[in-house]
């Protein structure tokens, strides 16, 4: 196992503008020894370290079967601003892989639900990625059923927006926007991704859903797969918080008892069902 | 009672011998007065504050000068190990970097081990959390790693507990159990010795000292015994954890955030507060070398959960009120850390009571929180 308390250096092979405030950048570890014992999960993350500013926790967007180690960020802070100024050859240091993945093992047989707001598809894209890769295109089965509902602000804030006619391979994707944008054609839904799921026929006793977005989306997105008998152990949370050190030691990303950093970022739902509704935790 | 196998009497005189044992080997580090509070620095035997007291209350404390014999008659200062095993500013690694390249280089540690002279079995109690956070991960820290690596503990037994102490009702004190290489235990003419590690046996096997008797095993017993007696404060430790997770909404986390001065003086001296931030130092001389680049070091420094930033993420702070700052740090002292880590949080050494501006006093909170009925 790597060290991972001391970054190490990482290429950037080229950067991608996602949205207007979000991009993703692919990196590929330099050293070749480091490179062959990295190994992450999807729902992982990675500490992006730009040297002289600071690092940022940002979760993967490839799949682990990618090349190259995809990271999808939005320009929110210093760090993540300074890594959006650097193109394809120059290079930044990295720690990782932190924290819980999402069970993917778990979700084999089973119907996968994915539900995703705002660039909390990032690390489920990592998911799609991963059943893209391991299943043949064009096969969708009835069971175990794959699918994918995903909310953005506006048809403009849709990440990986280019990649949805492949999502809907494997998947059923129901989109939906807070409100369309009167200049752009929408054919999709307006309105909260919460109510896609009267559109859903869910069988709760083969479901598995993998949940990443505002914490107040997914507290009402788990009410609602309450109400349709999902049980909370089912159920999977990618929590944010503070994240500083990406290995419990650092103390920025309590979540009550909980570090999200090495506990999560994925929780299983019943295990933090008593901490959600709390406030300022 | 029976006489442990290790157990040797060392005469108060001779303390100084232990101290030659270790000083070529180590840097010795105990208790020593300074602006007139005992701290923790490199000394000597003399430097110990011999026939000192302290006089704590919340929000207060003062040494005085004591007609008791003892050596160790003082309790805990503002100091803790902390202040060296998790500096509260330390390097961390430097960097080079242009914009092709980068080169990190782990900071050096100093060479010699350290040896803590003089803890008590309540820090001890906290170094035994420090080393579940920092060593047994999942992630081991290297920082940590280095300076705790081969440090030695000499324990001391307290005989007279501080003002504020509440060791014994978290159970983490005052008899010290396990964690040390030596303890001593001070009786009327002489310290009780026992050893707890192989080196600790060494180093004494290396003094030739006497054996000790039935008789200085029952005094030692007999003088923690009083301490616990003696000890003024107490808290509910088996039945705050259960207290603190049903009531995160209880009135009473308002009423202390009306006297909490968010100064952050309680996590500076509570020896099991860890929480810490890192920084970039940018070496403005050497912004520009060829090829363009620049350099500096990354620096650890403590962090508190009282300062507004801490929760801060971008858009947003998970803690913007002081309700909730104060009950982050009360709940993770008496009630997470035993999730977290299957040990107290609170050692019970009333620090933090001691050097509270506002004279907040944990017990006394604690004492507060009640279920609704």
């Amino acid at each position: 196992m790597h060290d991972r308390s001391t970054p190490f250096e990482a290429t950037i092979k080229w950067t991608r503008k996602e949205t207007r405030d979000t991009f993703t950048c692919a990196i590929r570890i330099s050293n070749r020894d480091i490179q062959r014992g990295y190994r992450f999960v999807p729902g992982q993350f990675n500490m992006l370290y730009v040297p002289g500013i600071g690092e940022a926790p940002i979760s993967m967007s490839s799949s682990p079967l990618d090349r190259d180690i995809m990271h999808t960020v939005r320009i929110a802070g210093d760090v993540t601003t300074a890594l959006s100024l650097l193109g394809a050859g120059e290079v930044i240091g990295i720690r990782g892989p932190f924290g819980r993945g999402w069970p993917i093992e778990e979700a084999e047989d089973l119907d996968l639900l994915i539900v995703a707001g705002g660039l909390g598809i990032a690390p489920l894209r990592s998911v799609a990625r991963h059943f893209m890769k391991t299943h043949s295109p064009k096969k969708k089965t009835a069971h175990p059923r794959r699918m994918l509902l995903y909310g953005a602000k506006t048809p403009k804030d849709i990440v990986f927006r280019d990649e949805f006619p492949r999502f809907r391979d494997i998947f059923d994707v129901f989109l939906s926007v807070d409100r369309a944008d009167p200049e752009e054609y929408w054919r999709g839904e307006t309105g909260l991704v919460t109510q896609l799921f009267d559109r859903l026929s869910l069988d709760p006793v083969r479901t598995i859903v993998f949940m990443c977005g505002p914490e107040i989306m997914m507290q009402t997105s788990v009410r609602e797969l309450i109400l349709r008998e999902v049980p909370e152990e089912k159920i999977f949370v990618s929590m944010e918080r503070n994240m500083n050190c990406g290995m419990g030691i650092c103390g920025h990303c309590f979540f009550g008892p909980k570090f999200v950093c090495k506990d999560g970022p994925v929780f299983r739902f019943s295990e933090i069902s008593g901490l959600m509704g709390i406030k300022e935790l | 009672m029976s006489v442990p196998a290790t157990a040797r009497k060392l005469k108060k005189e001779d303390l100084s011998c232990v101290f030659d044992q270790l000083r070529a080997s180590h840097r010795v580090i105990g208790p020593k007065i300074e602006g007139g509070v005992i701290v923790l620095a490199d000394i000597d035997v003399h430097d110990i504050p011999a026939g000192f007291e302290d006089r704590q209350a919340a929000g207060s404390y003062s040494l005085i000068r004591s007609d008791r014999p003892e050596i160790f008659s003082f309790s805990a200062g503002p100091d803790s190990f902390k202040r060296f095993l998790h500096p509260p500013v330390s390097e961390m690694f430097t960097f080079r970097r242009s914009r092709t390249s980068m080169t990190i280089t782990p900071s050096g540690r100093e060479e010699k081990p350290l040896a803590f002279i003089g803890i008590r079995a309540c820090d001890l109690s906290a170094m035994k959390l420090y080393d579940r956070i920092f060593l047994e991960g999942p992630v081991k820290d290297n920082t940590y790693a280095s300076l705790r690596s081969n440090a030695f503990i000499i324990a001391v037994n307290c005989c007279r507990p501080g003002d504020n102490c509440f060791c014994s009702s978290m159970g983490t004190g005052p008899e010290v159990k396990d964690g040390y290489d030596i303890v001593l235990t001070e009786l009327r003419d002489s310290f009780l010795v026992e050893s707890g590690t192989v080196r600790g046996q060494d180093l004494l096997a290396r003094l030739a000292l006497e054996e000790a008797t039935g008789i200085d095993v029952d005094e030692k017993a007999e003088r923690t015994g009083a301490c616990i007696r003696a000890m003024k404060k107490s808290i509910r430790a088996e039945e705050l954890p259960g207290l603190i997770y049903r009531n995160p909404d209880h009135p009473h986390w308002a009423d202390i955030a009306e006297r909490d001065l968010e100064c952050g003086n309680c996590t500076q001296v509570c020896p099991t507060c860890f929480c810490n931030a890192t920084y970039d130092l940018v070496r403005l001389s050497q912004v520009s070398f060829k090829p363009p680049g620049l350099s500096g070091v990354r620096v650890r420094k403590w962090d508190s959960c009282f300062s507004r930033n801490f929760g801060r993420v971008h858009g947003g702070n998970f803690r913007p009120s002081r309700r909730a700052r104060y009950r982050q740090w009360m709940s993770h002292k008496l009630a997470y850390a035993i999730e977290q880590f299957g040990l107290p949080g609170c050692v019970g050494c009333g620090r933090c009571i001691t050097w509270c501006p506002a004279g907040i006093d944990i017990t006394v909170e604690a004492e507060a929180l009640k279920d609704a009925r």
